[in-house]
């Protein structure tokens, strides 16, 4: 590594190829782009050691040697104030607090509290997930002690406690890339735990980075911070194999993609289905994922008796996902509240029409996309049944979309960054 | 006299896979072939071979006085044929005792009385035809799919020249009565109908080896005794249960064969007590009183009724789904094709997507090859457009408009004379006219 590149302490949750959504694949792509422009170092609770991620220095907490860190001491309090704890909950799903302090013994119990062993984490959002994020941060705080560099770049609310014991202890300047928030997740009411360390941390840094206009709107409408400080970075895409193959039926296909969540609108997809299926019953819908919305999903289309054109696969590999993407003739992604939304691209990069819904990230980028209201299902449908029916209509939203492509390049992400970094002065 | 009527249900369905979105439109088999026949040995081995065995002595030792009747489904004896001959013949043995009778059924334990007259008038013959051929007998007397029953049916069957129908003695309709008579049903003249004792059947059924219940454990002597008890009260103790009970539902190892081996000695004990087939009681014993089944009830669960197949969404739109194929199957005239959507009519795959909780749900986990009710529809569902899509393109390749129903076509081959033909044929045609007000009134409705 060359001496004169700035140096980035990135703090990540999930990276490849431990997964469990968007997030790790954003942040192994992303520092992968910054790469060639900075020394980036990238702290996560856990990492395989047979992952290689080129010039990214790796540093997984499952694999430190907790003994060696000078600075290594576990936190007895919450840090910054924070009050209440979770138990057992999936911030990825939903967000319920619990009011309490943190129990004695809380943090020297059993193996994943011991001074000397290493972090074990076996599951990155089961069990008491702030109990790892705080575990997380005092070993990321440790660890920050014993190396150099010129910026923190944390990653969502998870490293956000890490990243403010760092800019604590070492008056770098903080940056946060906000990839989802709480009230994506849980709703524009949520008032949880979550939102509290959303709030602290962003008012805390020194600079946000929004995924999208779409998350930097909602960032300063619900948690009352200034655009000044916010800079938005839109995520970009990796050049997937993109290829068509034949379906085994005749029916068109039109596929979602996600977890089955309130936050991507599943049971707009099914009323979708419905409407389009009233006008043109030689259609498919495809629900790939799987999620707390999968039994409701069969019994509301059950109910809506299209039992026998609404079908859904549970989770897939990437390769039968991909397959998939290869069959289908119309992405759909209603989402309630979509910060950026990557599968809408990949299904672009498979020559695919988008219907997506205008609270997303990605209808800032992708521009060539049809988009509609989340609650405006009939729109979606006149849409989807357009594009289904209108083979040179069909031609052209999909070359548009194709042609946006080349604007969605995590370079082009990683460029924005080093150019913010430098205008404001958090490297020379 | 009082009279034991023991019928047992002897059925296994043939179980679709876990066929997933991308086996629609392939040739991927429909069925868990590896799982149905690794099942039917396990059964066959544990429970009809056994029990089959236990009963030809049992006949053999009390110099026929020991008497027994079955249904056995057009699938078991499907998969019989196919996996285990074995087990057929040692059901033809016990036919030839000639102290066994084989009762009338839809040919793949299905739904079909409720969803289409027409296919349930198939598949009684179809049944009623492989009966014969195996077993020389010709049925008298029906039992419906997990005894699902109502005043209809009866009138129905009585149409088809059915002299008797087995079902449940539901304590609401009961009201006080005991089940232990032959009772007529509501609406029909000759027919009589067969009542469970649901009490002493479940003692034996679900009871036996239940270490918290305060009789356990149940001996052949003790449960004679209760038998006994009915002396002066009532004419046939009507014994139904599935044949499975034996061995499989209670192990071995419960002792439930030991007390199969007792229990005809025991009751004959008491001079006024014997066993009867369902055709012997019901010529023997005149119809006491009637049997009021306005709604469907059945032996499932503790609701007695449809609830089983037929509660939640998922069950309703998968049978109507696979009704509603009807016209078209029998439009391509292929066999194969026809062979296959009975299977889907079984009984059990909507069993399967039942949603019910509490210990019935424990029953339905029990028998469902799926990890869950949603899996279960999930599957099943997408087999159905599979078939949907195979039977729109013969029907194209033919070219022939599909065929609406013609009630002259059926050939009208089962017992009765003239006069009940024409009460079927009206039974029929009166519900082609109640689908046909149906269909416009969802036309007109959309």
């Amino acid at each position: 590594m060359k001496e004169n590149l700035p140096k980035v302490l990135m703090l990540g949750w999930e990276f490849p190829p431990i997964i469990n959504g968007g997030l790790g694949v954003a942040c192994h792509d992303l520092s992968s782009a910054m790469s060639k422009f900075a020394d980036i170092t990238m702290v996560v609770p856990k990492s395989s050691l047979e992952f290689k991620t080129g010039k990214v220095k790796l540093v997984g907490a499952n694999h430190m040697n907790l003994a060696s860190l000078p600075n290594y001491s576990v936190s007895k309090e919450m840090p910054f104030n924070l009050h209440s704890i979770p138990v057992d909950l999936d911030p990825y799903y939903t967000s319920s607090s619990t009011d309490g302090k943190v129990s004695s013994g809380f943090y020297n119990e059993g193996k994943t509290g011991s001074q000397t062993g290493q972090f074990d984490i076996e599951n990155l959002y089961g069990g008491d997930v702030i109990k790892k994020v705080v575990q997380f941060s005092d070993i990321a705080a440790a660890y920050a002690s014993t190396v150099d560099f010129d910026v923190i770049h944390a990653h969502d609310w998870m490293t956000m406690i890490a990243g403010m014991r760092i800019k604590e202890q070492t008056g770098k300047p903080l940056v946060m890339h906000i990839h989802s928030l709480e009230v994506d997740r849980s709703g524009p009411q949520s008032k949880g735990w979550v939102y509290d360390l959303e709030k602290q941390g962003m008012e805390y840094a020194d600079m946000l980075m929004p995924v999208s206009n779409f998350t930097a709107e909602n960032i300063h409408q619900y948690y009352g911070i200034k655009k000044e400080k916010m800079s938005v970075v839109h995520n970009g895409s990796v050049a997937v194999p993109a290829y068509k193959s034949k379906k085994s039926f005749k029916e068109k296909t039109v596929l979602f993609v996600g977890r089955l969540t309130r936050q991507k609108g599943p049971e707009k997809f099914l009323d979708i289905a419905a409407r389009v299926l009233e006008k043109d019953p030689n259609v498919r819908f495809v629900m790939a994922g799987t999620g707390d919305y999968f039994k409701s999903m069969l019994e509301q289309s059950s109910y809506k008796h299209i039992g026998n054109r609404f079908h859904m696969t549970g989770f897939l590999n990437s390769e039968k996902l991909r397959h998939l993407f290869s069959i289908s003739d119309v992405y759909c992604m209603p989402s309630v509240s979509e910060p950026f939304g990557l599968s809408a691209v990949e299904a672009a990069q498979f020559g695919i029409p988008c219907v997506i819904s205008k609270q997303s990230g990605v209808s800032e980028v992708l521009k060539g996309a049809l988009t509609f209201d989340h609650w405006d299902i009939h729109k979606a449908a006149d849409h989807i049944l357009s594009l289904l029916n209108d083979q040179i209509f069909r031609k052209k939203i999909v070359s548009d979309a194709y042609q946006n492509l080349d604007n969605i390049t995590w370079d082009i992400s990683a460029q924005k960054i080093m150019r913010s970094y430098a205008l404001n002065n958090f490297i020379n | 006299m009082t009279s034991i009527c023991f019928y047992f249900q002897v059925h296994q369905p043939f179980r679709i896979r876990n066929y997933s979105f991308f086996d629609i439109g392939t040739n991927n088999p429909y069925e868990d072939d590896l799982k149905n026949e690794e099942i039917l040995h396990k059964v066959a081995d544990k429970c009809y071979l056994k029990t089959n065995q236990k009963m030809l002595e049992l006949i053999k030792r009390h110099n026929g006085k020991f008497k027994i009747s079955y249904s056995i489904s057009g699938t078991a004896i499907e998969q019989f044929e196919k996996y285990r001959p074995d087990v057929l013949q040692s059901f033809v043995d016990l036919a030839n005792t000639g102290c066994v009778e084989f009762l009338a059924e839809t040919y793949s334990h299905s739904l079909s009385f409720v969803y289409s007259k027409k296919e349930f008038v198939r598949q009684v013959r179809k049944h009623g035809k492989m009966i014969k051929k195996h077993f020389n007998q010709e049925p008298k007397i029906f039992r419906n799919t997990e005894l699902i029953y109502n005043n209809e049916l009866a009138v129905f069957l009585e149409g088809m020249g059915y002299q008797g129908v087995i079902c449940e003695g539901v304590d609401r309709l009961l009201n006080g009565r005991s089940p232990n008579y032959v009772y007529k049903p509501q609406g029909a003249d000759k027919t009589k109908l067969l009542l469970k004792n649901h009490l002493l059947s479940d003692d034996i059924a679900f009871r036996f080896s239940d270490r918290g219940w305060k009789e356990f454990p149940l001996t052949a002597d003790k449960f004679s005794t209760w038998v006994h008890s009915v002396a002066g009260q009532g004419e046939t103790i009507n014994l139904f249960m599935d044949y499975e009970t034996f061995g499989e539902h209670q192990w071995e190892s419960t002792g439930i064969f030991d007390f199969l081996d007792h229990l005809p000695s025991h009751i004959f004990k008491h001079p006024d007590f014997d066993f009867k087939t369902p055709s012997e009681v019901i010529a023997n014993y005149p119809a006491r009183d009637t049997y009021d089944a306005h709604n469907f009830i059945s032996w499932a669960d503790t609701e007695r009724d449809l609830s089983a197949w037929l509660s939640n969404s998922m069950q309703h739109e998968a049978l109507k789904q696979i009704y509603s194929l009807e016209d078209k199957v029998k439009a391509c005239g292929n066999n194969e094709v026809l062979k296959i959507w009975e299977r889907l009519q079984t009984s059990d795959h909507f069993y399967y997507m039942c949603t019910k909780f509490w210990n019935d749900g424990d029953v339905h986990k029990y028998f469902s090859p799926f990890e869950s009710p949603y899996d279960a529809y999930m599957y099943y569902m997408n087999v159905f457009s599979d078939l949907e899509i195979k039977l729109n393109e013969m029907i194209e390749k033919i070219e022939q408009p599909v065929l609406v129903h013609q009630p002259n076509q059926i050939n009208l081959e089962f017992p009765g004379d003239a006069q009940n033909l024409g009460v079927l044929i009206e039974n029929i045609q009166q519900s082609i006219i109640e689908e046909t007000n149906a269909k416009n009134t969802s036309l007109a409705v959309a």
